[in-house]
């Protein structure tokens, strides 16, 4: 902090909505290509954020920063959509899922016992890979290759670090469903990050 | 058909696991604590297995950096494709001025 803040908590006030698009526009749509991939959703959600920023203005504490306050808008918005995703089926489909996803842990183990699909010998470097835009366009394509609802489900526990009861909770699922599709999430992208990153940075 | 398997459940691990059990349990113990047997077993295989062990601590470190994210989205510059195009930026611009 500056020597000359008198106050460190200044209260903040809202920019001219008028330049709230060129100022976060960009930042608020990757922030939600990263959670959901789909160019037409995403650029409807930060629309939809915006509009509800101007419109609930007076809820604007002033205690987070503006770009906080309008991530946290379209945070909801996202998890609103994640949650049609997870209602539209029903519970006995959500079974037959979890089913699918076991199978396919279990492939993983089976193509492992072919020694090049060991894991390798590599750590990731996070100096490296937070500035590192490659890394994370593999990482979007390798969340490509997921079930949609395995994607989400990984989006809010390890992106958003969600608690798992809450999630849970605000998905209807229960904790089974959601670690069986953890526990796939994270195999299958360690694997695709192996080939597609690590492999290729040697 | 197979019924879905409960992770809630303490697993009756035997000491000596396979891989599958090890990874199985390096996940769960991100999302509950893990009882004292399925620690141990974990702990037994890790200390075995080499491949396990590279298994396990690339996830816990791509945890560690998934976690932020955010950190890219303000430090990097979007590029093209990562951007809201002009005609939709113009398009929510005039929904605000509407509003």
């Amino acid at each position: 902090m500056k020597p000359d803040d008198k106050n460190p908590f200044p209260r903040q006030k809202l920019s001219a909505p008028s330049t709230w698009v060129d100022q976060h526009g960009d930042y608020l749509f990757r922030y939600a290509m990263m959670r959901l991939r789909n160019r037409d959703l995403a650029e409807n959600l930060v629309q939809e954020t915006f509009l509800a920023a101007l419109s609930g203005k007076k809820s604007f504490g002033g205690r987070s920063a503006e770009r906080t306050w309008m991530v946290g808008i379209l945070k909801h918005k996202i998890i609103d959509h994640y949650r049609k995703d997870f209602r539209e089926r029903p519970v006995t489909d959500l079974q037959t899922f979890q089913i699918e996803e076991e199978q396919t842990i279990d492939q993983f183990y089976d193509a492992m016992d072919n020694p090049k699909k060991y894991p390798k010998d590599w750590m990731p470097d996070p100096a490296a890979v937070l500035h590192s835009k490659e890394f994370w366009e593999t990482l979007h394509g390798c969340m490509e290759y997921l079930p949609k609802r395995t994607a989400h489900a990984f989006a809010m526990r390890e992106l958003d670090d969600r608690d798992t009861t809450e999630i849970c909770k605000e998905l209807g699922i229960s904790p089974t469903n959601l670690w069986v599709m953890l526990h796939r999430a994270r195999l299958q992208l360690r694997e695709c990050l192996e080939r597609n990153w690590f492999d290729k940075k040697k | 058909m197979n019924t879905p398997s409960n992770w809630e459940q303490p697993t009756d691990v035997k000491l000596v696991t396979s891989c599958k059990q090890a990874a199985r349990l390096v996940s769960l113990s991100f999302e509950r604590k893990l009882t004292a047997r399925e620690a141990l077993a974990m702990r037994l295989h890790l200390a075995m297995c080499k491949t396990c062990t590279f298994y396990s601590r690339q996830i816990k470190a791509l945890r560690g950096i998934f976690v932020r994210h955010e950190e890219f989205l303000s430090n990097t510059p979007p590029s093209d494709c990562e951007c809201l195009s002009h005609e939709t930026k113009q398009k929510i611009k005039r929904a605000l001025d509407a509003s």
